[in-house]
C-alpha cells in the first residue's frame, strides 16, 4: 500500500485510489503454510463429513440412473 | 484508506510521487464515500446474483401458495446470508486468494478435488436451468429462443472478454441495480403495505399449518438464499479486485448492502407471486405468472417481469461461470483474472466460454432432460453447501492463515448455529428429492 506523505501545509488533502491501481499489498503467505494442522476430533468429523459426502454422491448418481431409464 | 494523506510540500522538502489514478478529495467525508465507491461490487454482485432464475421460481410459488405469511422467513435470512458472505470477505482480503485455492493448500488434494468437482457440477447444471428460464421467457414475450438464446450467451461471454474486471463489474452493477424495478412492480401489483409489515416482523403460519409441502418451500427459500457458488465467487472476486486491509470495512458494507437489496427483491418476487394468486391464477411458472399478471396489470408489467426473469438469469449465469472458471484456475494454477487480456488467460476465458455456451446449447436440444438437471441442482447444492460452509468455518478459525482477522467466539456461536441449521435443511432436501417416497405425503414434488 502508498506511503503516508506528510509535508508543510495547513491544509490536508486525502488520496483515494482504486484498489487495482494501487501497489499489491503483502498477503498472508499461504503456500508456505502448508496443510492445516488439526486436531483429532476435527480430523475425525472431516472423516465423517467424507463418508457422508460418498454416501450422498452414490445415492445421487443411483437416483439419476433410476430416472434416466 | 484513512493513511493515504497527501499535502504540498514546501520548498526544499522532498515529494512522494502520487500513484498515477489517484483522486485528491478535500474531506473525510467524501473520502469514506469515494473509497466505498472503489470498493462497492463484489458484495452487490454476489447477492443480487444469487435471485437467480431459479430464486425467481422459488420466491414466486411460495407467494402464490402462502400469500405473504413466508415473508418474515426471507427477513430471517438477511443476517444469515450476511454472516456466511461477511466470513469470505475477511478470507479473500487477508489471503489475496479464492475459496477453492484455500481448500486445496489447506485441507489437501483430495478435498480440493472433491470441492472443485461438486462446485464445477452444481454450477454447470444451474448454468443450464439459467438458460431454460431465458428460453421460457423468451418465448413469452414472442422472440424466437434460437436466436434469443445464443445472443444472451454471446452478451455474456462479450462482458468478461474486455480485458478489465472494472468494465465487467460496471456493466454487472449496472444489471444488478434494474432489480429495484421488483420494488416499484411489487409496489404496484401487491396487498397493502400494512399487510407486508406485519408479515415481514411477526412470524405467522399460513393457513393449515406446517405440512411438508410449506416445510420443503421453506427449505427451497433458504437453498436458494445460501448457495455454495457465492462463497467461491466473493471470494476470487475480491481477490481479483485486490481489496486491501483498509478495505475491510467498506467491503462488509458492500455486502451488507446487497444483503438487504436482495432479501427486500426476494421479498417483492413473494408478493408478485401473492397478487397472481389473488387474482384467481395458478403458479406454474414465472414466466406464466408474468403473463397472468398482465391480464390485470398490462402489458408493460408482464413485458417489465419477463425482462426481470431474463436480468436475473443472465446475473446468475455471469456469476456461476465466473465462480467455476477462477475456482478451476486457482486449482490449476491458471493464470485467472478478468484483468487479463483473453490472450495471457486462455484457460479461464475458455473455461467460462465453454460453460456458458454448453448450457445454452443444452436447452435449445428438443426433449433434453431439464427436470433431471433441476433435481440434480437441488440434490448436489444440498451436498455441498454444508461441507463448503464447514470449511469456511474451519479457515475462519485458522489463526496462522487469519491472524487479527480470525473469527470472534460471537462469530463462531452465530455461524455453528447456522452450519448445524443448514445441514438439517439440506439433508432433509437432499433426501426428499433422491428418496421421494421417504415423504409420501409432499404433494408437491421437488421445488425448483
Amino acid at each position: 500500500m502508498m506511503e503516508e506523505t506528510k509535508m508543510t501545509t495547513k491544509t490536508d488533502h486525502y488520496v483515494v485510489i482504486h484498489p487495482l491501481d494501487d501497489v499489491p499489498e503483502t498477503k498472508v503467505d499461504t503456500e508456505s503454510l502448508g496443510p492445516m494442522s488439526m486436531t483429532r476430533s476435527v480430523k475425525l468429523s472431516l472423516m465423517s463429513l467424507r463418508a457422508y459426502l460418498i454416501l450422498m454422491v452414490l445415492l445421487v448418481i443411483y437416483h439419476v440412473v433410476i430416472l434416466a431409464r | 484508506m484513512a493513511d493515504k494523506t497527501l499535502t504540498v510540500g514546501a520548498p526544499g522538502i522532498d515529494v512522494e510521487v502520487l500513484p498515477a489514478r489517484g483522486r485528491v478529495v478535500n474531506s473525510k467525508w467524501t473520502r469514506d464515500l469515494l473509497t466505498f465507491l472503489m470498493v462497492f461490487g463484489p458484495g452487490l454482485i454476489v447477492m443480487v446474483a444469487d435471485n437467480d432464475a431459479g430464486a425467481v421460481s422459488t420466491y414466486s410459488q411460495a407467494g402464490a401458495q402462502y400469500g405473504t405469511h413466508l415473508l418474515w422467513i426471507v427477513l430471517l435470512l438477511l443476517p444469515v446470508t450476511y454472516f456466511i458472505q461477511e466470513m469470505v470477505v475477511r478470507l479473500g482480503i487477508a489471503t489475496g486468494k479464492g475459496h477453492a485455492a484455500m481448500i486445496y493448500q489447506r485441507f489437501g488434494k483430495w478435498w480440493g478435488l472433491f470441492s472443485l468437482i461438486d462446485l464445477e457440477a452444481v454450477n454447470f447444471l444451474t448454468l443450464v436451468t439459467e438458460f431454460a428460464a431465458i428460453h421460457l421467457a423468451l418465448n413469452k414475450m414472442g422472440v424466437d429462443p434460437r436466436y434469443g438464446v445464443p445472443m444472451a450467451a454471446a452478451a455474456l461471454v462479450f462482458i468478461v472478454l474486455s480485458g478489465s474486471y472494472r468494465r465487467w463489474e460496471r456493466t454487472v452493477v449496472l444489471l444488478c441495480l434494474l432489480d429495484f424495478a421488483w420494488f416499484v412492480i411489487a409496489f404496484r401489483v401487491g396487498p397493502p403495505i400494512a399487510q407486508i409489515v406485519k408479515h415481514s416482523l411477526v412470524p405467522t403460519m399460513p393457513p393449515g399449518g406446517i405440512t411438508p409441502d410449506l416445510m420443503f418451500l421453506v427449505i427451497a427459500i433458504v437453498g436458494t438464499t445460501i448457495a455454495p457458488w457465492q462463497l467461491f465467487f466473493q471470494q476470487s472476486c475480491i481477490a481479483d479486485k485486490r481489496l486491501r486491509f483498509a478495505d475491510i470495512k467498506w467491503a462488509r458494507l458492500d455486502t451488507f448492502v446487497g444483503a438487504c437489496i436482495t432479501i427486500t427483491a426476494a421479498a417483492c418476487m413473494m408478493i408478485v407471486g401473492t397478487a397472481s394468486h389473488a387474482h384467481g391464477f395458478r403458479f406454474t411458472d414465472p414466466a406464466q405468472m408474468a403473463v397472468d399478471i398482465g391480464k390485470f396489470a398490462g402489458p408493460l408489467m408482464r413485458n417489465a417481469l419477463l425482462l426481470l426473469m431474463i436480468n436475473a438469469a443472465v446475473l446468475g449465469t455471469t456469476a456461476i461461470s465466473l465462480s467455476s472458471a477462477w475456482a478451476y484456475g486457482e486449482v490449476r494454477g491458471w493464470p485467472h483474472s478478468l484483468q487479463l487480456p483473453w490472450r495471457e488467460a486462455p484457460g479461464f476465458y475458455a473455461l467460462y466460454l465453454i460453460s456458458v455456451a454448453a448450457a445454452a446449447g443444452i436447452v435449445l436440444i428438443p426433449r433434453a432432460p431439464l427436470q433431471l438437471m433441476i433435481l440434480g441442482v437441488q440434490v448436489l447444492a444440498g451436498v455441498i453447501l454444508p461441507s463448503a460452509i464447514i470449511f469456511l468455518q474451519l479457515l475462519l478459525n485458522d489463526k496462522e492463515l487469519l491472524g487479527e482477522h480470525a473469527n470472534k467466539p460471537w462469530n463462531n456461536w452465530v455461524n455453528w448455529t447456522i452450519i448445524v441449521v443448514l445441514f438439517i435443511l439440506s439433508l432433509i432436501l437432499a433426501a426428499q428429492v433422491a428418496a421421494p417416497n421417504l415423504f409420501p405425503s409432499a404433494t408437491g414434488g421437488p421445488i425448483t
